[in-house]
């Protein structure tokens, strides 16, 4: 059975009645499924056509499209004289919040001109179309794949053996059955939660774990099988992790992720690019640490190629050693590269931030802090997940150099400290109980030893007539129970409930009425025989409620537009002529990057992708003496200078002109006056 | 209107004299004693499917970035049962654009096994049980500009994808040029009192290094070529560079860890075509890349990292590698990343680890078998030499290729230095090595390499697995179950699923069921032993077992049925197609 939220239908019938853009009722108030998404986009475009424009890129295996919205000053046009930011959102389809942030930009861009005079805007509200049309179907399952056919389980069926919604609620939970070999057990204190018993800390399994569902195809296992083939989040080329569920064959083996390898690729305007998910390079600068760096400072010689070569393998080398040792080897007129030199020496790919661009990332970090201060959206909240290897976010960075930044909207608020007993509304810590007499205990009365019992987080079955009882009847003691107590404040301490089952359970009970959490109940399953179903409610934890996407979207989408602002513009310092003997003169020009942003980042020199800055001298009758009329600078920092300078010689009074042109930073021209009558 | 159409016409018929003449008629046989231009080999390709209608199929893989067809023939007999029923081996060659005997050797396998099928016993027997995918070139624009431009035997190697390799913002602008129009792109040098070299006193033609207190004679200038964009640099920025041995899927790394990747796995269109195409060709379990040069035949793994292959498929390609390297004299069987240096992206360990299939590259011609005087003792290593250890031969070795071109090959291997009046180096002088040459052998030798190259994918085809199914005995137990017992025997040394195969979980291993009206499978498994009654059954669905026979080996099988009538053991392989036997319970 499909049940559909109410929203849904409400935003149909809106479409129908094509209500002027911005006037839309509700727009920020719920979410929007993939053909709605596409709906909308091309709606904007047609409202609006000389700024905005929609490119469909692929076509899902579901059938759906990959609808991107250019928004800018020179649409159709290529190539592109102003530089373009990119935005992606919701990539593994399981953060709807991330397409309404999307939606929410476009709408501002087309809204506010001085957002897009100068530079073009791509807008990709859903990057995994298949995935993200699930969150409005029922049952609600977290499912990454796009709708590419995908066998599992490696059997002889294919997609045989999905979730089922067994009680019928809407949702794909999961299901605990008592078994002899079962692992898990309730968490004491918040039975809702479960946790791996540990027998070292005298836990004693009970359950075992499954997804909701049944053994469709009879070999043993639940839900092994499901609809779901490839996940974008993780089909781009980084770090690609081949063999992992959802990651397909190879990096860009999916329609989507190729058509926008390609894209991205044709489109070398593109300087800036957001990916809008569960990650955040704000909240959290991206981290280095990972292993398997290759430091150019610090080479090891591979034995068999030290060999060859006669080079010592027990020491380091640098780069510039090596290509100085490297360069007997090749015949003459033949040029070594680094990345000649890196791959003949197998020294692999970079996948930490290099330490000059951690400088920008760490920098907008903190003011990243300040704005969401300003916003009043600085509230704790669970951290961003790291991002994925085979990411989009990861990619641009690592494999274009462009400074790539991702974004979350929304985690859970972080769970309120724990309660000491001491705080504790009965009062009672071990030290009073101990002292207390068995009689003394059993005088509190019913009613507090129920509170009592519920604070220390003891197991279900301890009920108050049971330790009443049992005090009476000498099988517990204060004394023991006292030692209990201490026993059960290190299981909380350690942390029995995991933190975000405890942030997620806090806000549920807080905000949702409980509805993030499917209290365990009984079902009579047809192979597992007496079960239990419940646990979180999928997407519970990466979506708030639609009356929260206004305030989450409209705070935090402009940080976008700080960071856009400081994108690098390219521009000319500084010219001037020192005029010699003869009619020569030196010509010095001062090429600048006017803005924050490096061109390119320290990855971008790395890799070599973004192109250089060309700058170019030209003027009637001019004889260049003293460098070419076309050169190049490789990089310059944020408000950095580079100083380029010619000799000279064309007629008195000669207008030059001097030109700093890049693909993706903008750029201009000067005239340069030579002394002289003309 | 009805001019347009009239010089549609024109241009029509003008295209068509053009091709007619620029392409001559190829017949069946083919011959090997000179290369064939793309156009030639789809020539070729279409006589051989006119030759064979029955036996050949001819696919287009895709198209190139030029456009240009990538064709593959598919030898196969339908009387002997469909292409994906038997197991499939894939030959391509000349992915590298410069790298052109490999087509030969291609063409010459199918042109072999073709008209020896109903000849040769064996190549029958081999052509009606095992299916051939023949790729003669990957790199069509590149053997296209191969033929067409002036090239040295080592240019022209990548896509047509234009890339800026010198990072100053424009795209190929800098090809080498063929200062003197004779179609070659050769060296050039200068005078120079000054200069790191001299003319050798044995050879004019050649220059050797000058020792400290000689007097040096000329200045290498390097290839043939101006300075197209006025850098400064000549000829930095030809082709690409992508090359298509290091855009594929699998370990793919950025140009900066991988020179040549291209900006992201299979950008190049005709490879993703040919990816498509080998993954809808599941019976595929041996691979063929042909290459130039160094007389090796490589297997993976391509990097260290990878790790060595497992035991059971290491089995299989000592076998076949060391049976080459006697088929082929003067080649070696070496692993990628050892051996050679670490590759990420090719294509072998693409098809390899996404695959699941056994691969080789060949890297045909080795140039120390160009020789004159047959003496290898007299070849000294002299590391200061010119051409350097790695990139060339020693002194006497390129003095010895000099007469085997003078004597042999009557100069048409080696250009004899001309003068050149250079627009920026003025009075220079161009020659040496010609295109074809260094890496191509001599027309007259390349009957001998493309036969004995054919011969080593010959052996390992008829390695490929060869599945029966049998059925050891059936036996009744109590309450009507019957305990039924089947054999699987592979007679050849490739197992029927590669290890790396079951590794990656790349697809479902290989089935064996039991079905039938009236009958349910109580339990089945696998037999350990026989003979102790040893037995491993699989708890849950009976009926169907995952198996894989493995190279020369045997697996046994036993069913326990209940009910009566007629049973059928069916077995499905991806690489040994299906057998099928049954068995009438009373």
């Amino acid at each position: 059975m499909r049940k559909r939220h109410p929203w849904t239908l409400l935003a149909v019938m809106g479409l129908l009645t094509l209500v002027p853009v911005m006037a839309q009722e509700g727009e920020t108030g719920r979410y929007h499924n993939p053909a709605e998404v596409s709906a909308r986009l091309k709606q904007m475009a047609q409202a609006q056509p000389e700024v905005a424009h929609t490119h469909t890129l692929a076509r899902t295996p579901g059938g759906r499209e990959l609808v991107l919205l250019e928004i800018g000053p020179e649409i159709g046009t290529m190539p592109k004289r102003n530089p373009a930011v990119f935005v992606a959102a919701n990539f593994d389809g399981l953060v709807p919040l991330a397409t309404e942030a999307a939606l929410h930009a476009a709408r501002v861009l087309l809204e506010k001109a001085e957002l897009r005079n100068d530079r073009t805007w791509y807008i990709l509200p859903v990057g995994n179309p298949d995935a993200a049309a699930r969150y409005h179907d029922r049952p609600l399952a977290l499912n990454s794949g796009n709708d590419q056919p995908w066998n599992d389980d490696m059997d002889d069926r294919i997609d045989e053996d999905g979730p089922d919604d067994l009680n019928n609620d809407g949702l794909i939970t999961r299901m605990r059955v008592k078994h002899p070999e079962g692992e898990w057990l309730p968490v004491p204190g918040e039975p809702r939660a479960m946790k791996k018993a540990d027998w070292a800390k005298g836990d004693r399994g009970i359950y075992k774990l499954y997804p909701e569902g049944l053994d469709n195809d009879g070999d043993g296992r639940f839900n092994e099988d499901g609809t779901g083939g490839v996940n974008m989040a993780i089909n781009f080329p980084h770090l690609f992790p081949f063999g992992k569920p959802g990651a397909g064959w190879w990096a860009g083996s999916a329609d989507e992720t190729y058509a926008l390898l390609q894209f991205i690729t044709e489109h070398k305007e593109i300087g800036l690019t957001f990916a809008l998910g569960r990650t955040n390079f704000c909240r959290v600068p991206p981290k280095g640490g990972r292993k398997g760096e290759a430091d150019f400072n610090k080479i090891k010689i591979p034995e068999e190629i030290g060999k060859r070569m006669g080079l010592d393998t027990t020491r380091t080398y640098t780069m510039a050693e090596i290509m100085e040792m490297v360069q007997r080897f090749v015949p003459p007129g033949m040029e070594i590269s680094e990345s000649m030199v890196a791959s003949f020496l197998g020294l692999g790919a970079v996948v930490n931030p290099l330490p000059e661009d951690l400088k920008f990332y760490n920098e907008l970090s903190e003011k990243y802090k300040e704005f969401l201060k300003e916003k009043k959206l600085d509230a704790k909240r669970l951290e961003p997940a790291p991002a994925a290897d085979g990411s989009f976010e990861l990619w641009v960075y690592y494999h274009l150099g462009l400074p790539s930044f991702s974004l979350d909207f929304w985690t859970l608020p972080e769970p309120a400290p724990e309660k000491k007993a001491e705080d504790s509304g009965t009062g009672l810590t071990p030290e009073t109980v101990e002292q207390m007499s068995n009689e003394e205990f059993i005088a509190l009365g019913e009613e507090k030893i129920g509170a009592f019992l519920k604070e220390i987080g003891a197991p279900a079955q301890f009920s108050p007539a049971m330790v009443i009882g049992a005090l009476q009847g000498g099988m517990m003691t204060t004394k023991r129970m006292a030692e209990m107590m201490r026993r059960m404040e290190k299981r909380q301490e350690a942390g029995d409930v995991d933190p975000e089952t405890k942030a997620l359970l806090e806000f549920s009970d807080a905000k949702l009425a409980g509805a993030g959490f499917v209290t365990w109940q009984p079902f009579n399953h047809p192979t597992l025989g007496e079960v239990e179903i419940g646990g979180e409610v999928p997407f519970a934890d990466t979506t708030p409620p639609p009356d929260m996407i206004r305030s989450l979207v409209e705070g935090q989408v402009p940080w976008m537009f700080e960071i856009a602002k400081r994108m690098p513009r390219v521009g000319i310092a500084e010219s001037r002529v020192t005029p010699l003997d003869g009619g020569v003169s030196r010509v010095e020009v001062w090429v600048a990057n006017q803005n924050y942003l490096p061109y390119p980042t320290a990855m971008g020199q790395r890799c070599g992708y973004p192109a250089p800055v060309v700058v170019t001298l030209t003027g009637e009758g001019l004889r260049l003496l003293e460098g070419r009329a076309r050169r190049t600078i490789k990089a310059l920092d944020g408000f950095g200078t580079h100083k380029i300078a010619w000799v000279v010689q064309a007629p008195p009074g000669s207008v030059l002109t001097v030109a700093a042109a890049t693909p993706n930073a903008w750029g201009e021209s000067a005239q340069i006056q030579l002394g002289g009558a003309q | 209107m009805k001019k347009i159409l009239f010089l549609n016409l024109c241009l029509l018929a003008l295209s068509w004299t053009m091709t007619a003449a620029v392409t001559p008629t190829i017949e069946v046989p083919l011959r090997f004693d000179d290369y064939y231009t793309y156009d030639m080999t789809v020539e070729a390709l279409r006589a051989l499917h006119r030759a064979y209608p029955t036996l050949t199929r001819l696919d287009e893989v895709g198209r190139s970035e030029e456009g240009r067809t990538i064709w593959c023939m598919t030898v196969n007999n339908p009387e002997t049962g469909d292409a994906l029923e038997k197991p499939g081996i894939y030959v391509d060659g000349n992915i590298h654009g410069n790298e052109i005997q490999a087509t030969e050797v291609a063409l010459y396998l199918l042109n072999y096994l073709l008209a020896n099928h109903g000849r040769n016993e064996r190549i029958t027997r081999l052509v009606d049980t095992r299916c051939f995918y023949v790729v003669p070139i990957v790199n069509v624009d590149g053997r296209h500009h191969f033929f067409a431009d002036a090239n040295t035997s080592s240019t022209n190697r990548g896509l047509r994808r234009p890339k800026d390799d010198d990072n100053d913002g424009l795209l190929d602008e800098d090809f080498p040029d063929d200062l003197d129009g004779d179609g070659n792109i050769c060296m050039m040098r200068r005078r120079d009192p000054h200069g790191q070299f001299r003319t050798d006193p044995e050879d004019p033609r050649l220059m050797i290094r000058v020792k400290p207190g000689e007097k040096g004679e000329w200045t290498m200038l390097g290839s043939e070529g101006i300075d197209n964009d006025g850098d400064g640099r000549i000829n930095e920025d030809a082709e690409g560079y992508v090359d298509p041995n290091r855009n594929w899927g699998y370990n793919w790394m950025p140009p900066y860890v991988q020179t040549g990747s291209g900006y992201y796995p299979f950008s190049g269109v005709g490879l993703k075509s040919l990816a498509q195409f080998i993954m809808a060709r599941p019976n595929i379990c041996m691979a063929w890349a042909f290459h130039n040069a160094g007389g090796m035949f490589v297997r993976g793994p391509s990097t260290k990292a990878q790790g060595e292959f497992h035991p059971e498929d290491l089995r299989v390609y000592d076998l076949l590698g060391k049976e080459a390297e006697k088929m082929v004299p003067g080649y070696r069987y070496i692993i990628g990343w050892k051996d050679l240096y670490s590759t990420y992206g090719d294509f072998t360990a693409w098809i390899s680890n996404t695959m699941g299939i056994y691969a080789f590259v060949g890297e045909l011609f080795a140039r120390d078998q160009e020789r004159y005087e047959q003496k290898p003792d007299a070849r000294e290593i002299d590391p200061d030499y010119e051409e350097g250890p790695r990139f060339g031969a020693n002194e006497a070795q390129t003095r010895d290729r000099l007469k085997f071109n003078d004597h042999l090959a009557h100069g048409e291997l080696y250009r004899d230095w001309q003068p050149f009046d250079h627009p920026t180096y003025g009075p220079i002088e161009i020659g040496g090595w010609v295109k074809m040459s260094s890496r191509l052998p001599a027309p007259f030798m390349l009957k001998d390499l493309v036969h004995r190259n054919a011969a080593a994918v010959i052996f390992s085809a008829q390695q490929t697995p060869e599945v029966s199914l049998g059925l050891i005995g059936t036996e009744a137990l109590e309450d009507g179950v019957h305990r039924i017992q089947v054999r699987l025997v592979n007679g050849k040394a490739m197992p029927s699923m590669s290890h790396l195969a079951r590794q990656n979980r790349l697809y479902p291993q290989d089935m064996l069921t039991v079905a039938g009206d009236g009958i349910t499978v109580v339990a089945g498994g696998r037999i350990n032993n026989r003979f102790t009654g040893d037995v491993s059954y699989k708890e849950h669905r009976p009926e169907l077992q995952f198996l894989t026979v493995p190279g020369f080996g045997v697996t046994e099988y036993e069913f326990l049925v209940k009910g009566t009538g007629t049973v059928t053991v069916n077995y499905t392989s991806a690489w040994a197609g299906s057998r099928q036997l049954s068995v009438d319970l009373k």
